[in-house]
């Protein structure tokens, strides 16, 4: 997969992401009853574990999925390790959620699951976007690089220049008198 | 992909995932101890009760509850809210509050309402629905044993069998059609909802911001305005 592709692929999930939370939270405020076809939705949103001291859980999923969007559209390192790291978080937070509704409220709600699965594929494409992105330049690569363009720029005159080596190991030209 | 980033993400990750978990059974642990609808079971001591109301008929304001005993939210209102109600307006004699039972979540709602319905011929209704609330099950899970029933009618000073045989009567479910009469003529779209208003005048639905008190005290304060 592309990294254009990947990027795509994980900003839509994102924006679903988005949507569910942002339905939650309506739902929440507005007091009114979560379409529901598992009939564990009230009960799981009302638990003592669908907040965490006063913020509701589906605030920080909001929250998380704006993160995966935003580092979905920027280009870079930061974007792609940022990302990966909220993904892989969120997944394994989606992952103990599970396992909360099934072992200690003994119910299931369907929006979770939802954006379990949201989290899933978040964190599966982040891993993609990692792997398929170049490790960045080192410092020692591109002076590396430099030299070979400098060793191909002596060579043309036909006089190479000898090299040396730097106390931390890379590798430099001398400069030609 | 090299090493290094692998193991910044992985333990970015299982750091972060850790402190959500830890949030998570740290904050459960804080909302199970706050005090439950225990504290709404016990505020009811010494205050009238008549058929579906609570508190004094002669009280200035009126409130109607919209509610199922399986809705959570209902439950929350009951632990958050009626104890605040009750010790400072229903006890004053400022407010009398009417509980209008709904069925819609399935046929343990239909359960505990008829039973609660069956103690109000006894003045117990608003006990009843706070021994449902505190021991509210996962939604139509059949949570509503005739041994629940018969530890909410002991706390509420009531026989089980007694409720139990009241719960087909004519006039319980004459009174459950009333209700979603009610409902569907008020315009309520959810549970819990609410009318207000000076007693003996049309109550309005209200738009609740909020589950807690502050949700719903200013409206009551502005009808007890002189």
């Amino acid at each position: 997969m592309s990294e254009r592709a990947n990027r795509i692929a994980s900003a839509a999930l994102a924006l679903v992401g988005v949507g569910i939370t942002g339905y939650l939270l309506s739902v929440r405020a507005s007091g009114a009853t979560l379409s529901c076809t598992s009939g564990g939705c009230e009960t799981v949103q009302s638990s003592s574990y669908s907040e965490m001291f006063g913020v509701p859980v589906a605030a920080l999923g909001l929250g998380a999925y704006v993160v995966l969007l935003t580092a979905a559209l920027a280009h870079g390192e930061l974007a792609r390790l940022g990302g990966a790291v909220v993904a892989l978080a969120a997944f394994a937070f989606s992952a103990y959620l599970v396992v909360v509704q099934v072992f200690l409220i003994g119910a299931l709600c369907d929006w979770c699951l939802a954006s379990d699965a949201v989290t899933t594929g978040l964190a599966a494409l982040a891993l993609l976007r990692l792997r398929a992105s170049p490790p960045p330049a080192a410092p020692e690569r591109q002076l590396h690089a430099e030299n070979a363009a400098s060793r191909s720029a002596s060579s043309s005159s036909s006089a190479r220049a000898p090299r040396g080596r730097r106390a931390n190991g890379s590798i430099r030209t001398r400069p030609s008198s | 992909m090299s090493r290094s980033r692998v193991l910044v993400v992985l333990i970015g990750a299982a750091g972060l995932a850790a402190a959500l978990v830890a949030a998570s059974q740290l904050g459960a642990l804080d909302r199970e101890a706050a005090p439950a609808v225990q504290a709404t079971h016990s505020s009811l001591a010494g205050i009238p009760q008549r058929g579906l109301a609570l508190g004094a008929s002669g009280a200035p304001v009126t409130l109607v509850e919209y509610a199922d005993l399986q809705c959570p939210y209902c439950a929350e209102w009951s632990a958050r809210t009626l104890p605040v109600l009750v010790s400072d307006y229903v006890r004053t004699g400022k407010l009398r509050i009417v509980f209008r039972g709904l069925a819609f979540i399935g046929p343990d709602s239909d359960t505990a309402l008829r039973t609660a319905l069956a103690a109000s011929s006894d003045g117990r209704l608003w006990d009843v629905v706070a021994g449902f609330y505190l021991r509210q099950g996962a939604e139509n899970t059949g949570w509503v044993t005739d041994d629940l029933v018969d530890d909410v009618a002991a706390e509420a000073g009531l026989d089980g069998d007694r409720l139990r045989d009241a719960r087909d009567e004519p006039w319980v479910t004459a009174e459950l059609r009333d209700a979603q009469a009610a409902a569907d003529a008020a315009g309520v779209r959810a549970t819990p909802s609410f009318q207000l208003g000076r007693t003996g005048e049309p109550p309005e639905l209200l738009q609740l911001r909020s589950l807690g008190p502050e949700g719903i005290l200013p409206a009551i304060d502005a009808l007890l305005r002189p």
